[in-house]
């Protein structure tokens, strides 16, 4: 239902070229075709860093908000109309840093938005300090030689896993197939889904190159993971940087947030107002006779 | 008559209950009344009471003389009872130990016949309300009728017995206390007596937050806020409103404003120090043009600072919260009625001038319980301001008009992309650093200020016009200066008060009539810098004459500021 001219770009894009920010946009535009849903449905929440800048590279309603907070910004959205197909675009320091809190309740909520997380081990748009999943003893201005980075890097899909997300997987940019695919199938899924997506940064990031994730990653499916298998999936998604799994860790079915919440039948609050009679009723029970 | 009880017990002994209560009954038969709390920031033990004021005039703050103390614990007694008027009673429990009788004391075997009559220690709150309407000679059968309305729920058994225990301790009174400290209500003058509500500050507003529409609203407890949420919360079902108890006060604002920008009326509900942690948000809602409604219950601060208690000390921060310059509207309604009111105002400037609009209260306002008329929401007005038609082409969420406010529309809506941000932006919503647009943006803010002045109201004067000496006051602490001005007058001080709800953006015009009849102008605020004396100031170069500051975090009385002007010399 959308034609990629209703995608083209509002502005030209500003990230560094050969940044692995390009190939997950070429394939959010196909994936938003090939979901078949009408243009005005899909909304890009996305934070801030090089990722947050997404939405003014691609022709989508779009929050462009704050630094940590799209997860919960994307969940009163989709709260508030439920037929939006609500997607995140955030860094890794913006979801797993400043805004971890978020993305750990939003998987216990089970609130039904997909989360893609520009994955590339560093703060691009701060330049380049170490991000929350650089590897220990990743060099940077922040983390500099003898030790790097002194601390060990947060695991998105474990946390995700085990705190009550219901589609884990991970992309990689330069695996444009792939990636289209795993996009698709999250914001198709019912419940919170999170892609943690290998992104190059080509500036910064010089340890976790095209080059690196081109041969330390490997196919989950090819390997037979079966992703109804929880304890199999947190298995494979704490694999380190040696060798990363790409493709879908797990999927389950759960109850959704909003079917706990008193959201009208249409599920939509856009412009809706309270039934004063209703109302009136309340307010008349606590009358004093 | 105009009667002050107090009820004095530790956290977990129902003094709430028996103060409700007796407001309940006491509001049935025709009564006014205001009712305090005073706890503290435990879930149980330490002394805490409730105090209620009846009167058949309408009363408007808490007094410092009390008539009668029901003490259920030996504190009650000793911290009260040099507050006690001459031949004021107190009743407390016959199991506490207390040595130091006086004519007027009166122990009565209130938990023993809880447990004898009504065969559970829990009715040890009717009990003790038995007596002390036996005290009052208030008759008897109007106490049988409060009852069962207020145990309807409980069946037939429960009220039974609640009217038997309070009964057998009316009896017992009436033949056991002898004394001459009694009050005669048999036939003590009724006031008008309407459809009346027993409401608290945050309750009129929650009630006027879901008449307005809201929608959506996302919070994190804390106190003295969080019985706005509760109380929308409990309501949600009913009216299909969306309500969330979120991870923190950030999550709260940031989901409240993705609700807006989809096209929900939202509200925020904190205490100073959750609107510390949303300061953030009301910058992205101001920046994105996001309505949103902020209620700070103000405590006494800073940091932790006081929990249960109240203080004005937040009128600065909220002012001048966030960085960067954008327009606000910010109100501090008085009394629960007002309260209701505000925030049906609050929401439709949020929506017509799609900024942040700030109310203020404070835990004076939030717990005090007021009689009120009955809240009729027929007649509200619900304003969504301007609403992008459904066939505009080529659409652009922050267009430039000429009055600085563009059409919304929101995501979803067929044929239109909608894109906000935190950014500078285009008039698109797409990101810019244009120098020329930059200022176009910032004019486009600056033109919504003066017609918001022109929505907000003038303060309001109470008592004459032209005295020579006025009181200005702002928020809750209107009740305790107008009784105070009231007083005065009447002992023949040319006085009058000046009362703002709209403290932001600030009218002037009656200010500045004022400032030109009185001889000297006082400001009334419940914290030690005079902050909004200093906001009149800053907005007029008006300066006030005398300041009045309370900041022990307890509620005025009239006679307080009495005795403040006193001591200045203001007579
Ligand atoms: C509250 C706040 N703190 C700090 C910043 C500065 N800042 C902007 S982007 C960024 C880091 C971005 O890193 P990441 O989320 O990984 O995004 P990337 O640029 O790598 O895509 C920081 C720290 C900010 N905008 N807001
Ligand atoms: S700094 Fe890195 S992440 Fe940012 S645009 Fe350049 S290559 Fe991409
Ligand atoms: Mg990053």
């Amino acid at each position: 239902m959308i034609e990629e001219s209703q995608l083209s770009e509002p502005q030209e894009a500003t990230w560094c070229i050969g940044c692995g920010n390009f190939g997950i946009r070429a394939a959010l535009k196909q994936a938003a075709i090939k979901l078949e849903v009408p243009h005005e449905e899909l909304v890009l929440i996305s934070g801030i860093g090089c990722s947050g800048k997404l939405p003014h590279y691609i022709n989508m309603n779009a929050l462009h908000g704050l630094h940590g907070r799209p997860v919960p910004i994307a969940t009163g959205v989709h709260l508030a109309n439920e037929d939006l197909k609500v997607i995140v675009i955030t860094g890794d320091g913006d979801c797993l840093g400043e805004g971890l809190g978020h993305y750990l309740h939003g998987a216990r909520r089970n609130v039904n938005i997909a989360v893609f997380i520009h994955n590339n081990g560093v703060n691009g748009l701060t330049k380049g300090q170490y991000a929350p999943t650089a590897p220990r003893g990743y060099e940077s201005k922040t983390s500099p030689p003898p030790v790097g980075s002194p601390m060990m890097p947060v695991l998105p899909l474990p946390l995700a896993i085990v705190n009550g997300a219901t589609f884990v997987a991970r992309g990689f940019a330069g695996k444009r197939k792939m990636l289209i695919d795993l996009m698709v199938q999250a914001v198709q899924h019912k419940g919170f889904a999170v892609i943690d997506i290998l992104q190059p940064c080509v500036t910064y990031n010089h340890e976790l190159t095209w080059k690196y994730f081109n041969s330390h990653t490997y196919s989950l499916e090819e390997e037979g993971h079966d992703p109804s298998d929880k304890t199999a999936a947190l298995e494979k998604a704490q694999e380190g940087y040696d060798n990363l799994p790409l493709g879908l860790f797990y999927k389950a079915e759960k109850p959704l947030l909003k079917e706990g919440l008193a959201i009208p039948k249409d599920g939509k609050l856009r412009m809706k107002e309270n039934d004063l009679q209703k109302l009136q009723e309340i307010i008349d029970r606590r009358v004093i006779q | 008559m105009d009667l002050n009880f107090n009820i004095g017990g530790v956290a977990g002994q129902g003094i709430d209950t028996i103060g409700d209560l007796l407001a309940q009954l006491f509001v049935g038969a025709c009564f006014y009344t205001h009712t305090i709390k005073s706890y503290r920031s435990r879930i149980r033990g330490g002394y805490n009471y409730t105090q209620v004021r009846v009167s058949s005039e309408p009363v408007y703050a808490p007094v410092d003389e009390i008539d009668i103390v029901i003490a259920l614990v030996k504190e009650g007694i000793t911290r009260q009872r040099d507050q006690l008027v001459d031949g004021g009673v107190i009743i407390f429990d016959k199991s506490i130990e207390f040595e130091d009788m006086e004519s007027c004391h009166f122990p009565a075997p209130l938990k023993e016949t809880a447990e004898e009559v009504g065969g559970s220690e829990k009715m040890t709150n009717v009990a003790a309300v038995g007596t002390l309407l036996s005290v009052l000679n208030f008759p008897f059968s109007m106490i049988e009728d409060a009852l069962s309305v207020v145990f309807k729920k409980k069946g037939d058994n429960i009220i039974q017995k609640n009217i038997d225990v309070a009964k057998s301790l009316y009896e017992y009174t009436q033949k056991e206390f002898k004394s001459k400290c009694r009050h005669d209500l048999t036939d003590a003058e009724k006031g008008a007596c309407r459809d009346w509500l027993l409401l608290n500050g945050n309750e009129g507003l929650a009630f006027g937050a879901m008449a307005a529409g809201l929608k959506w609203i996302s919070a994190y407890p804390m106190s003295p806020s969080t019985s706005v949420f509760q109380t929308i919360m409990q309501s949600a079902q009913e009216l299909e409103i969306g309500a969330l108890q979120t991870e923190d006060e950030i999550a709260a604002i940031n989901m409240a404003i993705g609700a807006s920008y989809a096209g929900a009326r939202t509200m925020v509900t904190t205490s100073g120090g959750g609107f510390s942690l949303m300061v953030e948000g009301l910058g992205l809602a101001a920046m994105t043009e996001t309505p949103i409604v902020i209620y700070d219950a103000q405590r006494g601060g800073p940091s932790t600072g006081l929990p249960t208690r109240t203080e004005q000390s937040d009128l600065m921060f909220l002012l001048f919260a966030s960085q960067g310059e954008f327009p606000r509207v910010m109100f501090a309604p008085k009394d629960p009625q007002e309260g209701f009111e505000v925030a049906i105002r609050a929401f439709n400037l949020a929506d017509r001038f799609q900024i942040p609009a700030l109310i203020l209260g404070d835990q004076h306002f939030a717990d005090s319980i007021l009689n009120i008329e009955h809240l009729d929401v027929s007649n509200v007005e619900i304003d969504r301001g301007k609403i992008a038609p459904d066939d505009i082409e080529d659409y652009k969420r922050y267009e430039l008009t000429e009055d600085g406010i563009s059409p919304r529309a929101f995501p979803g809506d067929k044929g239109k992309v909608v894109v906000s941000t935190g950014n500078a932006h285009l008039e698109d919503g797409h990101v810019t650093e244009d120098p020329i647009v930059r200022k176009a943006m910032v004019e486009k803010f600056l033109k919504k200020t003066p017609q918001i002045l022109e929505e907000m109201q003038e303060p309001r004067i109470f008592g004459p016009e032209d005295a020579k000496t006025t009181l200005m006051t702002w928020g809750s602490t209107w009740g305790a200066a107008y009784e105070a001005m009231k007083i005065l007058s009447s002992n023949g001080m040319s006085i009058n008060q000046l009362h703002f709800c709209d403290v932001y953006p600030l009218r002037d015009e009656t200010l500045r009539t004022i400032f030109d009849t009185a001889d000297q102008i006082i400001s009334v605020e419940q914290n030690s810098t005079s902050l909004f004396a200093k906001l009149v100031r800053m907005e007029t170069g008006l300066a006030v004459h005398h300041e009045v500051n309370k900041y022990d975090a307890r509620p005025m009385t009239a006679r307080w500021i009495m005795k403040q002007l006193k001591e200045a010399g203001i007579e």
